[in-house]
């Protein structure tokens, strides 16, 4: 009777709880429920306070975080319990599956080691009986090759093999609940794919609650019972999923939705359908990109990173290039931007041959040619001031007096839509968003016909990044820009791009106009690209039990 | 992997050679451009009571009189044949003084070193353990006070703490044990600061680093957190600091020897630098050139061993960053 009582209350309780550091409260007055077997996204963008909540809820904050309220974890109250309790908890009851799997493990140390010390819960005596469990688990979460993972380090994997590692780690100790911290963030469209497929089919498996943090609604939809919506710390909606995403009542929710591109492949067709036009007539094209090859040598193996590879783009359009890591979109790129000369084949910028150039030719091509790298976390240097960052093109290329180019300045940064008081600002003291426009800001400042944008939202939320998809496409359509797009994102590929070319191993396997590819996709591999976008309809592909099922409606209904 | 390692290690080895060979040519050239005539100073010196017939035999026999070149040239075939030339002062063969006094030296650096690295490792675990509040405030603002203070204080003090005072040993016996503890005490000191510098700035970066919160989240307690996990990526370093401080442990040594009249190097370079005999100092900068040129090659070769991501690369190691996602990280030259 007692065992029936305690399993009709949730397995996670969070009631009113808030978090300061120091002064500054960044969670306030927090509550929701997460049943047993269930799944519950909390969802929102940088800063809106869900990782600090899961964290609160592992109680891993840092030493500054004070956490209020109560969390209460199978009927017991976990926040005013000593760590001393608290930890025999600790993976065997409630494991963790962080952000970034590249530095969720020890470097120096083989995963081995580290796996020993999650079976270390299982009160297992024998090494080897505990080894054969971590390979079971490795081998369960869709590693091919268990022992050597076991004897690998950490940089000897990629990042979607960390992942799935870290996965298997924290279910080895059989926990009743699931934290997963953005747990795909950091991957590829497909390698996300497979993951969120793996943490489902573990969930309704072992029966574990997930309790999962995310930007992206789509995903929210797509794997979760609940949804708990958060801006600014505060809870903005919570509600079922379905419910949520089918009628969300708060305009922030409605923001989020909108803001998701494969819910929306639409939303910027006014900006971006006047280039298609354009992206008809081929008479003179920006950009030639034709038979291009380019090889590595890596340990004595010759590796062939762009192979046989042509594409054009009329000017004013965006040409999208598509595929995993390692298909080669970046050689692609650093070839057309001259940072690396191909083997064979020709490539021509706005009318001046770009191939078979030297550093100092090179520079005059660069003029109409500008990048926009992938994290603009790294890619401004943080001890100058944003005026100095947009300006440093204009001294280098020496455009203008300087009043002149003072004034470019003001009007690239208006262009890219950011008051003139940052100027003054360091990197530091910018949002994520605030700094990739300065980064594109500096690209604009020369006027430039052309721009290359290396994945320019892939370190952005996904509120973020619509809004600079809507700053690149109201400049193309004032400008008349050129881009070059390098995406693994299709559905974001689908917003802005006219056409496209999907590589895969350093071919191109398909491309042609971005409407025609994503509604016959002829080959397997641009089906898989598509078929990994989160799309939140047809939620819940998690494989189920018909007793799951029923007990689920149950709890539902 | 292995043929790479071989490869590289044997590179430096030749590099290393090359260096100790310059640095035994720059200070033969360096002296002999110094003002101050060996044959002034030390043949002509009453004290020394030499006949003039003796001085032109000396002169003579050591070719003093030849073109520097030529000095050179026999100094340096003598350097690699291992053959020190003879001390101006005692005509002995420099050889022989030196291996008198290097053990007592060696001695004193390696006890010194060692104290250091256990005064450090104190200082860390102090540094992460101690409440917060009682203690390591205190422990993390010993190495600046350790820095602040000179080898050669720290050497008195002890001397009349232990020394005169508790009477633990005898000061006119300077190469007993305990003296040798008291004198390794001081002289590790203000070594131990720097490490301890590194290791708990580097503690407490990897003590906030995500793998540490997920390793907590995986029931570790702290205690094999800080030995497991942030003890070994923290230590690294350590390996290039104390290569680095080999310097200033020697020249710390001379300064501890002359503090507690201790024979060793210190007492021989000192006595020379006075009588300007120019072959005995010749040969302790190239030693130390030498010591110092083997150990960095040592701490080049352990490294690849003790880090994982330390890759051989031609005839340099790589080390990647701490970060290692899926994009190129950057790559630090070690």
């Amino acid at each position: 009777m007692a065992s029936q009582d305690r399993l009709k209350t949730p397995l996670l309780r969070v009631e009113g709880l808030s978090v300061s550091y120091g002064p500054n409260q960044v969670v306030r007055d927090v509550s929701f429920e997460l049943g047993r077997g269930k799944s519950l996204a909390l969802i929102g963008e940088s800063g809106s306070g869900k990782s600090t909540i899961a964290r609160a809820v592992l109680r891993l904050l840092p030493a500054r975080g004070h956490a209020t309220g109560r969390v209460e974890f199978d009927g017991q109250e976990v926040l005013s319990l000593p760590e001393r309790h608290f930890r025999s908890l600790r993976g065997r009851s409630v494991g963790f599956v962080p952000q970034d799997p590249g530095n969720a493990l020890n470097p120096v140390r083989t995963i081995g080691v580290q796996a020993q010390e999650a079976a270390a819960l299982l009160d297992e005596p024998n090494h080897a009986v505990r080894k054969a469990l971590i390979l079971d688990v490795f081998a369960q979460v869709g590693l091919d090759n268990p022992q050597r993972v076991y004897d690998s380090y950490p940089h000897q994997l990629s990042g979607g093999m960390l992942q799935r590692v870290l996965i298997g780690l924290a279910v080895l100790p059989r926990p009743a609940l699931l934290v997963a911290d953005e747990p795909t963030s950091a991957l590829d469209v497909t390698i996300q794919k497979r993951i969120l497929d793996l943490l489902s089919q573990l969930q309704a498996d072992l029966g574990i609650s997930l309790l999962l943090i995310t930007h992206d609604l789509a995903i929210a939809a797509e794997r979760t019972d609940a949804l708990v919506v958060l801006k600014g710390g505060v809870v903005q909606e919570a509600g079922r999923t379905a419910e949520v995403f089918a009628s969300p009542s708060t305009a922030y929710a409605r923001k989020l939705y909108a803001d998701v591109p494969s819910l929306n492949p639409n939303r910027y067709a006014a900006l971006r359908d006047p280039g298609l036009k354009r992206a008809d007539d081929a008479a003179a094209p920006k950009i030639e990109f034709s038979g291009i090859t380019k090889t590595f040598t890596v340990d004595g193996r010759t590796l062939t990173a762009v192979d046989n590879v042509s594409f054009t783009v009329p000017a004013g359009t965006t040409h999208a290039l598509v595929g995993e890591s390692g298909s080669g979109k970046t050689t692609a790129i650093r070839l057309l931007m001259g940072l690396d000369q191909p083997d064979q084949g020709h490539i021509t910028v706005a009318g001046l041959t770009l191939s078979d150039r030297t550093p100092t030719t090179l520079r005059e091509a660069w003029r109409h040619l500008q990048l926009v790298y992938q994290n603009p976390f790294t890619s401004l240097d943080p001890t100058w001031k944003v005026e100095s960052l947009v300006r440093e093109p204009l001294d280098r290329f020496r455009i203008g007096t300087p009043a002149e180019r003072n004034d470019r300045v003001r009007e690239a940064l208006a262009s890219v839509g950011l008051a003139e008081h940052l100027l003054s600002r360091k990197p530091a003291a910018l949002s994520g968003g605030q700094r990739q426009r300065v980064a594109i800001a500096r690209a604009l400042v020369l006027k430039p016909d052309v721009i290359v944008l290396d994945e320019p939202t892939s370190a952005l939320d996904v509120s973020v990044q619509a809004d600079i998809v809507e700053v690149l496409l109201s400049l193309q359509a004032k400008l008349g820009l050129t881009y070059v797009f390098v995406s693994h994102d299709l559905a974001l590929v689908r917003q802005l791009a006219h056409s496209v070319s999907v590589m895969h191993r350093g071919r191109i396997v398909e491309h042609g106009r971005v409407a025609d590819i994503f509604d016959n996709p002829r080959e397997a591999y641009t089906r898989a690209l598509l078929e990994a976008i989160p799309s939140g309809i047809g939620a819940r592909v998690r494989p189920v039990t018909s007793a799951q099922i029923s007990t689920r409606i149950e709890e539902v209904a | 992997m292995r043929n790479a390692y071989l490869n590289y290690a044997g590179k430096r080895l030749l590099q290393a050679a090359v260096v100790v060979l310059l640095a035994y040519v720059f200070t033969f050239l360096v002296v002999s451009i110094l003002p101050g005539d060996p044959i002034t100073n030390v043949l002509h010196d009453p004290q020394n009571a030499f006949t003039m017939a003796q001085i032109q035999e000396i002169i003579e026999a050591q070719g003093l009189n030849d073109p520097v070149a030529l000095q050179l040239w026999h100094a340096l075939s003598g350097f690699v044949t291992g053959d020190l030339g003879l001390s101006m002062r005692s005509s002995r063969p420099v050889a022989t003084l030196i291996s008198e006094v290097l053990p007592s030296t060696l001695i004193l650096a390696s006890s010194a070193l060692a104290v250091a690295l256990v005064l450090a490792g104190l200082i860390a675990y102090g540094s992460q353990f101690l409440p917060r509040r009682f203690g390591q405030g205190f422990v993390r603002s010993l190495p600046s006070l350790f820095l602040s203070v000179p080898t050669f204080v720290i050497g008195l003090v002890l001397i009349h703490l232990f020394g005169f005072q508790l009477g633990l040993f005898m000061v006119i016996d300077p190469n007993s044990f305990w003296a040798t503890v008291f004198a390794s005490i001081a002289l590790g000191i203000p070594i131990s600061a720097q490490i301890a510098e590194v290791l708990v700035a580097n503690l407490d970066n990897e003590s906030a680093q995500e793998y540490a919160a997920v390793a907590r989240a995986r029931g570790l307690r702290q205690t094999p957190l800080f030995f497991r996990h942030f003890l070994k990526p923290s230590a690294l370093p350590v390996v290039t600091v104390v290569a680095l401080m080999v310097g200033e442990v020697l020249g710390g040594a001379l300064i501890t020897e002359t503090v507690f009249g201790r024979t060793g190097i210190g007492n021989l370079v000192q006595r020379s630098v006075v009588t300007q005999d120019l072959p005995v100092l010749q040969a302790v900068v190239s030693l130390a050139a030498m010591v110092f040129v083997l150990v960095n090659l040592i701490a080049d070769l352990v490294y690849p061993l003790l880090d994982p991501r330390v890759k051989i690369l031609g005839a340099t190691a790589v080390r990647s960053s701490a970060s290692t996602s899926d994009t190129a990280s950057p790559t630090v030259t070690v």
